[in-house]
């Protein structure tokens, strides 16, 4: 029966434009679930800043996050005990392969080797960072990410070896 | 990643695309349900175009746009494909023109991917290229035309090739708007530099409507450029005061523009004028609706009854011949197009491509939108296009221009997009898309399901006609299962004939553009296997055919031996002569003078209907008759010979029926209602079943016209009567007056009387077999629309003889 065999075809083509659109939100969800991947593997190189408060010897800290706040308020990532530190004052943040840095409208402002940022300005190794009276010196790291650490055995030994 | 989706996505695409292929050749199989047909196969030719092109184009863009969107390109391909498998359905030389833009606008995209990777040229010659573009329009001012000789003159035309220049004026404009708002960051309202652009939209917009009477695309026009300036500068009170200016703009058009006018009743009322002015929409509704769930299937519904369905009207035609599934499936295709254009606008790394990106999303969402909202009365209709898929050589040429500006614009690498401070505009209008859209699947559902069944049995659905051209109707018999009235001819051709024509008042017909009358329209249910078959069995043939089951036989009480005799008899005079049966109520002859022929109703029906001796009526249901003195033997039963007031009278009328419309399977009249012995009408068919009940002990039978229906289960199978037989005189005083009215020389009763109201004259003849009959008791009632008592004496007295000879 020509009619049946059609109706069978009609099920079919139903079928057909709902696999395309099915297709279409699978690779949907999986390009959402490759974005995020991407985004939480990205290297982010770390950074080493040497604190300095005036006269006084300095702190080193390490960070290894895409934003770094600096502020008088102690939610910031670095806390500075400053009367002339804004309460959230500037912050370090790595996009474009870059660090950069950028002055959150501080009363004393911020400068970058002596010189007042007003723009976010990319920053490297060796750089000296001044918030009202204190001195934060960089240091990056070139290769900084820490591989997982491994447990020794045969399990884990090279193919090529076998 | 990017080609791999692509490539799966095109190969549902063509595996969609070959079923629905397989599906429109095999129509016409489906309608005509048989093997023995003309295969429709034309459309492969298009179905292996889009092919080839989709193919190269597939490759020519993971070639040179690697990091293009992916969707995007599928998705416009199977919406071009299934536009276009629709449009060789609907009309292949049509079809062919539209395989061959479909070449064109595949070998643009093609050429342009490979070649024109760079849009800057676009902003540095924005002004070039919107004044060629209006240069063009103005052109069709001048020297406009129209293919289909009669609209709106939008087309240029040279040697049978029509082009729309206001379809890639669009696009022009979009670019312009784009570049030229680019370069104006922090774009203020009211403020002089937005003067230049709202003075060309707004100017072209009047020049359409006015001049071009193209309400559609001036709309679109003004929708991009409010979307324009909203993603320029995000204030949402540019929504609010568009919406009141455009809705204050269609006020004084429906006062002042007719065309507005037009379209606006036909949308809040087009159930007033359903032949005029909102033919196309009732139209359209009743083709989804005719779609139901899951569609008739490609070439087996009846879109072409939709007005310009191949392109304004391609959303119902699709919705007929995919349903719901299909119309819904659809929506979301168009939904992921517009969720994708507003994805690659945000991703744009600058102003300009992230501008253009989201003024073609909005041109090609607007444009969707109001098409398919105007096809299923959610908005007013604008004659405007469905991008990809409606027919026309600008329109998919522009559609396929604006897909290589979204493929090239989302081909970025490794930049980053361009800072945002306002995301508001794409959000709103991302949300505003869905809504719409989902409103349009919403509706979809309405008009295919909740109110489905209602529009389908409106008296305008043509579609009833067509399938009795493909379902065979049931046959009418006589109780010797003599055909009266049959069909005849091959599945497709479906035709009714009808034997004993003189019958035609009383069968009636069935006709495509004349409808149905008499036994025809009240057995129509059983005729057309609607009643009398499994719910089941209906069901099937209403998913797998979209028609009803064969339809049954039915078999009616006339005898056409006597029926003819009848008809000899009276035949140049008018009036009427009924014979039933006065114990079961069966009608053995009816009569109705003078008649007409139904198997020539396609030439004369306009002047029958006009016809001063009214052919169409059946006298013997529908005429009323001044009754005169036509019931004196069953008064005097009633009464023998006592005095008894009018009241009396009135009040034994009543008992035999008189009032009251007889029920039978047939067009009766409404019963004459009065207190006035004088002006007392009654139709021939009352004074029968009160004539049976002086023939028959006293008893008023229920008169039946239509006696069996052979159903494919049980074989013939008894209708039963309307009505209850009902005792009115005692059997002792029936029998007695009835003998007391037996002429002289004759072996039945009979009386004769002349009833008269003003001009109207009529001569009654009751008669019946004696009480002591020993055959089938009969009663005769015959009404001459004269005053010729002797001639009716003769035909009774003739008629009963031949009668009683048999």
């Amino acid at each position: 029966m020509s009619g049946v065999l059609v109706l069978a075809l009609r099920l079919l083509t139903a079928l057909a434009l709902y696999g395309f659109l099915g297709w279409a939100l699978v690779f949907l969800y999986r390009e959402i679930y490759r974005q995020g991947t991407i985004l939480t593997t990205r290297r982010i190189p770390g950074i080493s800043i040497m604190i300095r408060y005036a006269g006084k010897p300095g702190t080193l800290r390490y960070f290894n996050q895409a934003e770094i706040t600096i502020g008088r308020d102690p939610g910031c990532d670095i806390p500075l005990q400053d009367d002339t530190i804004s309460a959230r004052h500037a912050h370090l943040t790595y996009h474009h392969n870059q660090w950069w840095l950028e002055d959150l409208a501080s009363t004393n402002g911020t400068q970058l080797n002596d010189t007042p940022i007003t723009l976010p300005t990319v920053i490297t190794s060796k750089d000296e960072i001044r918030c009202g009276s204190v001195v934060l010196a960089i240091s990056l790291s070139e290769n900084v990410i820490i591989e997982p650490t491994q447990r020794l055995g045969k399990k884990n030994q090279p193919k090529s070896q076998q | 990643m990017n080609d791999q989706n692509q490539s799966r996505l095109l190969q549902w695409a063509a595996f969609f695309l070959f079923l629905q292929s397989v599906i429109l050749t095999l129509a016409p199989a489906v309608r005509e349900r048989t093997w023995d047909v003309d295969y429709r196969i034309a459309h492969w030719f298009g179905l292996l175009a889009w092919g080839v092109f989709t193919f190269l184009a597939h490759r020519v863009l993971n070639k040179y746009l690697p990091e293009r969107d992916p969707y995007i390109f599928p998705v416009a391909a199977l919406l071009s494909g299934w536009g276009l498998l629709s449009i060789w359905r609907l009309d292949e030389s049509f079809g062919i023109r539209q395989t061959a833009w479909l070449g064109v606008s595949l070998i643009v995209l093609i050429a342009s991917a490979r070649f024109l990777k760079n849009l800057t040229f676009l902003k540095n010659y924005k002004y070039i290229f919107l004044t060629s573009g209006l240069l063009i329009t103005a052109l069709t001012l001048l020297f406009g035309t129209n293919p289909m000789g009669i609209g709106p003159r939008l087309w240029l035309g040279v040697g049978g090739i029509y082009f729309q220049p206001s379809e890639p004026l669009k696009i022009l404009l979009v670019i312009y708007l784009s570049a030229y708002l680019a370069d104006r960051a922090n774009i203020r309202l009211l403020s002089i530099p937005l003067l230049i652009p709202t003075l060309i939209v707004t100017g072209l917009a009047l020049l359409l409507l006015v001049v071009q009477r193209d309400l559609g695309t001036a709309s679109i026009f003004i929708f991009l450029f409010t979307i324009f300036l909203f993603i320029a500068s995000g204030k949402r009170r540019l929504l609010f005061g568009t919406g009141a200016f455009l809705l204050t703009a269609l006020l004084l058009g429906y006062f002042f523009i007719d065309i507005i006018h037009i379209r606006v009743v036909g949308w809040l009322n087009p159930w007033d004028d359903p032949s005029g002015n909102s033919y196309q929409i009732i139209q359209s509704l009743l083709a989804v609706a005719n779609g139901g769930t899951l569609g008739r299937g490609l070439g087996i519904g009846s879109p072409l009854l939709v007005p310009v369905a191949i392109s304004d009207f391609i959303f119902s035609a699709i919705a007929e011949e995919t349903g719901l599934i299909g119309t819904v499936g659809l929506i979301c295709l168009i939904w992921l197009i517009l969720a994708r254009g507003m994805i690659i606008a945000l991703r744009a790394p600058d102003n300009f491509r992230r501008y253009l990106a989201a003024g073609i999303t909005a041109y090609l969402g607007v444009q969707s939108l109001l098409i398919i909202g105007g096809n299923l009365r959610l908005l007013p209709l604008t004659g405007v296009t469905l991008p990809f898929v409606s027919y026309g050589g600008s329109s998919l040429l522009t559609s396929f221009i604006a897909l290589y500006l979204l493929l090239v614009i989302s081909n970025v690498e490794d930049a980053e997009p361009a800072p945002l401070q306002n995301p508001h505009p794409y959000t709103i209008l991302a949300g505003i898309f869905a809504l719409g859209l989902a409103a349009c699947a919403l509706t979809s559902a309405w008009w295919a399901i909740a109110r489905g069944d209602d529009l389908l049995a409106r008296t305008d659905n043509p579609r009833r006609a067509i399938a009795d051209r493909f379902v065979l109707r049931g046959e009418i018999v006589d109780n010797n299962n003599q055909p009266i009235s049959i069909t005849t001819g091959e599945s497709g051709s479906y035709t009714r004939e009808y034997l004993y024509p003189e019958l035609a008042p009383v069968t009636g017909y069935t006709h495509p553009v004349y409808g149905q009358a008499g036994l025809e329209a009240s057995l129509d249910d059983y005729l057309r296997g609607l009643q009398g078959n499994p719910t089941s069995l209906i069901l099937w043939n209403q998913l797998i055919y979209g028609t009803p089951p064969p339809g049954l036989d039915v078999r009616l009480s006339l005898d056409l031996s006597l029926q003819s005799a009848a008809d000899n008899l009276l035949s140049e005079h008018r009036g009427t002569i009924l014979l039933m049966n006065a114990e079961t109520g069966e009608v053995l002859v009816m009569a109705s003078h003078p008649t007409y022929d139904p198997n020539k109703l396609d030439e004369e029906g306009d002047s029958l209907s006009q016809d001063k001796d009214s052919p169409l009526i059946n006298r013997a249901t529908q005429g009323l008759y001044p009754l005169g003195d036509a019931l004196l033997p069953l008064i005097k039963a009633q009464f023998g010979d006592d005095s008894f007031s009018d009241a009396e009278l009135l009040g034994f009328y009543d008992e035999l029926g008189i009032f009251r419309s007889p029920l039978i399977t047939l067009p009766v009249a409404e019963a004459f209602q009065t207190d006035d012995i004088a002006d007392l009408r009654a139709s021939p068919l009352q004074v029968a079943l009160a004539t049976a009940a002086l023939t028959y002990q006293g008893i008023l039978p229920a008169p039946r016209i239509a006696t069996a229906v052979n159903t494919l289960e049980q074989g013939w199978v008894v209708l039963p009567a309307l009505d209850q037989p009902k005792e009115v005189i005692q059997t002792q005083a029936a029998e007695e007056a009835a003998l007391s009215f037996i002429q002289e020389g004759e072996v039945f009763w009979s009386h004769i009387a002349v009833g008269r109201i003003n001009q109207t004259t009529v001569t009654w003849l009751t008669a019946g077999t004696p009480p002591n009959w020993q055959g089938a008791p009969l009663t005769l009632v015959m009404a001459l629309e004269e005053n010729n008592p002797s001639l009716v004496e003769q035909i009774g007295s003739q008629l009963f003889n031949t009668l009683l000879s048999k």
